[in-house]
């Protein structure tokens, strides 16, 4: 599989040149089965420039702590719960770490309300089960039994979305770091470099809370949204780009002024209060995470490569920011009036943008969550 | 004259860093290896005397010098204070001169200098942490982690050698950086250099320097005594006294307002005590984490001895992640944050302030001479079984008890001489005899005490005379007021006579009747429980009574021609003092402030806020009736202006009342009811301003009342039998006899 004819290759195959350079210029000890130093897989995930020259780009913008304590974390074969609000590249994170120390991200379970014990423990081919009975062959493993044999991370996404029984099959998981297979009276014992990355989200609706006991077997990194308006321009940047390329959009790069903007709202509606600190904001009921600021400006790109010049302006941003910021039709669309009138028309230069919001009729508007 | 010359070969310079306990170990080591005749050691000589005392202390304690008050000089003497740990170089330095029975002596400038300049300038980073400053260039920001892993791993040599490598650390450091060695440091190294020449003169063998890291090279060479000496000269210097107080590891942060601060005193003295048991750096984390679980478990947090090996584990993970040989203090504060407090930073704050900062109190023995304040402060102490401490704890005082009148008296005499030991909780409930206070002792109130010294020889008699003292500058009845309140608080005679002579004297001078009465609901509180705390009531009522009487004169006139804002201020002091004289005032005075309201409704061109509210409460009282009540709303609203300010001075604050007493309600609604359609109509918007002062559910409760229809008269179904049943249950209750 190249990585050419996917919509979104895996970390692995996008960055295979940077993992490459980073294990073969790395003369640290590696433990058991990491494709690299832990102190090259924090490398990876910050960026920076080997000593042969090589670019390595960061995946990760924010503190650096919390980059080494996750690192840290899978060093000691301890399982690592990365909390967060929705869009604080909590799967991104897991997902690039997972690359970096197994050379493999995609044995991933996705936790949902419907996920089962099977896609935690194993499953059976019921063909064979009934033909030849309980055997090794018949036994389809998780994606955590083959890490445990391959000595892999596994990761799980939105662990507390999962019912609190199956999550609590990952307790003897990770303190014996066995499988029990009853039905051929034998375990799967984990070999060395096997660990867990499991995200959850701490502010969604419907989630199942995770036992204690549960709890307990997790070193917890909580990733905060991007603390600076400059930190998340650069992730916004950064990634829209890259989701440009991806798409081949035929337009330019977002301008670093317009992203600003996209940025500046959604940190102000998030935050309650303008930048200065002077005005109070109604808070919107969506998270207006970074992640949404990201599709926000790759959907205006996309409007501006196909339906306009090719340069992403306040008309083309106006649509997605509707979408994102509106979720409940009453009460965002109030907020959201309110900081037109009170912020956006006020401010020198954003006159533009102003006039593009007022153009669009809130209520027929066929954003996202409509 | 001669030129500068090298320091004598048997004098050894120790530089060290301030309460760094990896200096700390470098000077007791350096100490054996030398065994000097005698150790100089970085403070104000002054303290010299006081070094006699050095067994009798158990650290955290601080040198305390304060500028003796000149005559008649009644402003806050100026104090410093110089504290010590048990990790401070400096403490080890005169602990092992003490065992070792050398004498040792205190070199810097003079407190009687420095404490009589101007404001000291802040020091420059640099300076104040120059050995920290290059941890931290060095890539680490735990320095004392620094200091062990970096220099003394690496200093295969001797103690003497590692304080070498210091010296000349610094003089490049100080090369580099010479904007940051002001006026204040070279004076201060003058003074150094010359309590080492005296130092040499003195005794003939060797000679151990410990001192700052930062001045060190300005003691390798000594230039020609007479230029020191002449930049010394001419200095104020006033009489300097002092003892030693105990301190606490709090005190010692930055953030307690203390210049040469750490962040992390319960670190390093974990460091340090690890050293002294001779643990190795494994089991110095291994013990930090359980202390972190420790105090997790206090709080009912789960804290177990597998998470703690976990946390251990990460915290060296991390530490090999960043290339440290052990963890420091962020590794270890990460590793709980993420292992034992599951992310959340609320648990990881009380680790800190418990155990990263500790609140660890020193302790001075009773040999140690102090202030007679200070001595009969800890008598009374002792005697009332009220410890210092300095975690907040709360105590109930019932003051019918002896002890705990005492405790009260002993905690208000403290407040007048600026020594919050304990603050009044805020629920301080009106009518019982409890009280509730929540304790805290902070060692700088040391500060304060030894400033206070100079008022009294005793908590009592201190207090006493800084009571007199501001009755005797109150110039305002509120004041005054207040020095009589605290003065019946502590229970002093003598100062409540000054305070109600002050009171007299500012309620004769003062002009305006509601700073009068303003004074009067607090006066009338200590009335009520003046009796338990041993003043005679009579007193105090003789002096509400002359506020009141004074007052009472003047409210009419006061009331005429204000301005809105001043007409609210009114209001409640006429709410207040009507409180008040209902709970403290006779009868004579009580018929005293009626007709001082009846005066004040009858003054045509009174603001109509302080005439609505009297209006009210004079027909609540039952003295006017309710057709000149009404008589009273129909003219507000025939008025032009004020008209508004009558109805809201009469309703405000009444919606319940309003609601629920059917006379109140009765009335308003048939002057409502009476009023012509057009009368209606001007009044309207009178009545909805006032309304809309009401909360909206009381405007609920109001429209609820007035949707159940006309307001019961009452008088068809009373029951004269069953209403005598219920006045009989309440005089038993209330024991106020049949």
């Amino acid at each position: 599989m190249s990585s050419e004819n996917v919509l979104r290759p895996a970390a692995e195959q996008e960055y295979a040149a940077e993992l490459a350079a980073l294990a073969a210029q790395d003369d640290r000890p590696r433990p058991p089965r990491w494709r690299m130093s832990p102190r090259a897989v924090v490398r990876y995930v910050l960026g920076g420039t080997l000593p042969d020259g090589t670019v390595i780009t960061p995946k990760y913008v924010g503190e650096r702590r919390l980059v080494e304590v996750a690192v840290g974390t899978l060093v000691t074969d301890r399982a690592l719960l990365l909390v967060g609000v929705p869009g604080t590249a909590k799967s991104w994170l897991s997902e690039h770490l997972a690359a970096a120390v197994s050379g493999d991200s995609t044995l991933v379970v996705q936790g949902t309300a419907g996920t089962s014990e099977e896609s935690v423990r194993y499953g059976w081919n019921y063909a064979r089960l009934i033909a030849e009975g309980p055997s090794e062959a018949a036994l389809v493993p998780s994606p955590v039994l083959r890490g445990m044999r391959t000595g892999s991370v596994v990761r799980v996404e939105e662990l507390t979305r999962m019912p609190a029984e199956v999550q609590d099959s990952f307790i003897t998981v990770l303190s014996e770091k066995t499988l029990p297979v009853p039905e051929l009276n034998t375990q799967v014992r984990a070999v060395p470099g096997f660990t867990v990355i499991a995200t959850a989200n701490d502010r969604d609706r419907g989630v199942n809370q995770m036992s204690s006991a549960l709890a307990r077997r997790f070193n917890t990194v909580v990733l905060p949204p991007p603390a600076t308006e400059d930190a998340e321009v650069r992730i916004v940047v950064a990634r829209a780009a890259q989701l440009g390329r991806a798409l081949e959009l035929p337009a330019e790069p977002p301008a670093l002024e317009e992203v600003r903007r996209v940025v500046r709202i959604f940190r102000e509606l998030r935050g309650g209060a303008t930048s200065d600190g002077r005005t109070q904001l109604k808070r919107p009921s969506g998270s207006l995470s970074t992640a949404e600021a990201i599709s926000v400006v790759a959907g205006g790109m996309a409007l501006a490569g196909h339906f306009g010049d090719g340069t992403l302006g306040a008309d083309k941003l106006a649509s997605g920011l509707l979408g994102a910021v509106v979720k409940d039709r009453v009460s965002d669309t109030a907020a959201w009036h309110e900081y037109l009138e009170t912020v956006v028309r006020e401010r020198a230069g954003w006159r533009d943008l102003y006039r593009a919001c007022q153009d669009l009729d809130t209520s027929g508007y066929a954003g996202s969550g409509a | 004259m001669a030129g500068p010359r090298a320091l004598p070969e048997r004098v050894t310079l120790l530089g060290i860093r301030h309460h760094g306990p990896g200096s700390a170990r470098m000077v007791a080591a350096a100490l054996e290896a030398v065994r000097p005749e005698l150790v100089l050691v970085e403070g104000p000589p002054e303290a010299d005397a006081l070094l006699a005392h050095l067994p009798a202390l158990t650290p955290p304690v601080a040198v305390l010098l304060h500028v003796e008050p000149r005559r008649g000089d009644s402003g806050p003497g100026t104090a410093g204070f110089w504290p010590f740990a048990e990790f401070s170089p400096e403490w080890q330095a005169l602990a092992w001169a003490h065992r070792a029975g050398v004498p040792a002596r205190f070199a810097d400038l003079p407190a009687a200098v420095s404490l009589s300049g101007e404001d000291e300038p802040e020091e420059a980073r640099a300076a104040a942490d120059p050995l920290g400053e290059l941890a931290r260039a060095a890539g680490f920001d735990d320095p004392e982690r620094w200091w062990e892993d970096v220099v003394e791993r690496h200093a295969s040599t001797g103690p003497r050698q590692l304080a070498q490598a210091v010296a000349e650390a610094m003089t490049a450091m100080r090369e580099e950086l010479p904007e940051a060695v002001d006026s204040r440091t070279l004076l201060r190294e003058a003074a150094m250099r010359q309590a080492v020449r005296r130092a040499c003169a003195d005794v003939t063998g060797d000679i151990v320097v410990v001192c700052g890291a930062w001045h060190v090279p300005a003691l390798r060479t000594l230039p020609p005594a007479s230029a020191d000496a002449a930049l010394l000269r001419g200095r104020t210097r006033r009489a300097v006294s002092g003892t030693w107080v105990p301190w606490s590891h709090g005190r010692l942060t930055a953030g307690s307002g203390y210049g040469a601060g750490i962040a992390s005193p319960g670190w390093y003295a974990h460091l340090w005590e690890c050293a002294v048991a001779g643990d190795d750096a494994a089991a110095t984390t291994a013990r930090w984490f359980a202390g972190v679980c420790g105090v997790l478990r206090g709080e009912d947090l789960p804290a177990s001895t597998a998470s703690a090996v976990e946390a251990v584990r990460l915290a060296d993970a991390l530490a090999a992640l960043r290339g440290r040989p052990s963890p420091g203090l962020s590794e270890v504060s990460e590793a709980a944050l993420a292992v034992l407090c599951g992310g959340d930073e609320v648990p990881l704050r009380l680790v800190h302030q418990r155990l990263v900062v500790g609140e660890r109190l020193g302790r001075v023995g009773d040999g140690v001479p102090r202030s007679p304040l200070a001595a009969d402060l800890e008598r009374a102490q002792r005697r009332l079984r009220l410890p210092p401490g300095a975690e907040a704890r709360q105590v109930q005082l019932d003051l019918r008890t002896p002890l705990h009148r005492e405790r009260s008296m002993l905690l208000r005499g403290l407040e007048v001489l600026g020594v919050p030991w304990g603050r009044p909780h805020e629920r301080r409930s009106p009518g019982t005899f409890a009280e509730t206070w929540e304790l805290r002792w902070d060692p700088g109130f040391a500060v304060a005490v030894a400033a206070a010294a100079r008022h009294g020889t005793t908590v009592a008699g201190a207090a006493d005379r800084v009571l007199r003292g501001q009755a005797t500058q109150a110039r305002r009845v509120a004041q005054a007021a207040a020095v009589l309140a605290r003065a019946v608080g502590c229970e002093l005679p003598g100062a409540v006579l000054a305070a109600r002579a002050a009171l007299d004297r500012c309620a004769a001078a003062a002009t305006d009747a509601v700073e009068l009465l303003a004074a009067v609901p607090g006066l009338a509180t200590t009335v009520r429980y003046g009796s338990v705390r041993g003043t005679d009531p009579e007193l105090l009522r003789v002096a509400l009574h002359g506020l009141l009487a004074r007052g009472c004169v003047g409210l009419p006139l006061a009331c005429r021609g204000v301005d809105d804002e001043t007409a609210e201020r009114v209001l409640v002091v006429l709410d207040g003092t009507h409180e008040a004289v209902r709970l403290a005032a006779d009868a004579g005075h009580r018929d005293g402030w009626r007709r001082a309201l009846l005066r004040l409704v009858d003054v045509r061109d009174a603001h109509g806020l302080p005439a609505g509210r009297a209006t009210r409460l004079l027909w609540e009282s039952g003295d006017l009736d309710t057709g000149a009540v009404a008589a009273r709303l129909h003219r507000a609203v025939s008025a032009d202006d004020g008209a508004t300010a009558f109805v809201a001075g009469f309703l405000r604050g009444s919606a319940s009342l309003l609601a629920a007493d059917a006379r109140l309600f009765g009335l308003v609604d048939a002057w409502l009811t009476g009023l012509s359609p057009e009368r209606f109509d001007d009044a309207l918007p009178l009545l909805r301003r006032a309304v809309a002062e009401f909360s909206p559910a009381e405007r609920r409760l109001l429209g609820q009342r007035v949707g159940s229809g006309p307001a019961e008269t009452g008088g068809a179904d009373w029951d004269e039998a069953l209403a005598g049943r219920i006045t009989g249950h309440l005089r038993g209750l209330l024991g106020v006899g049949g």
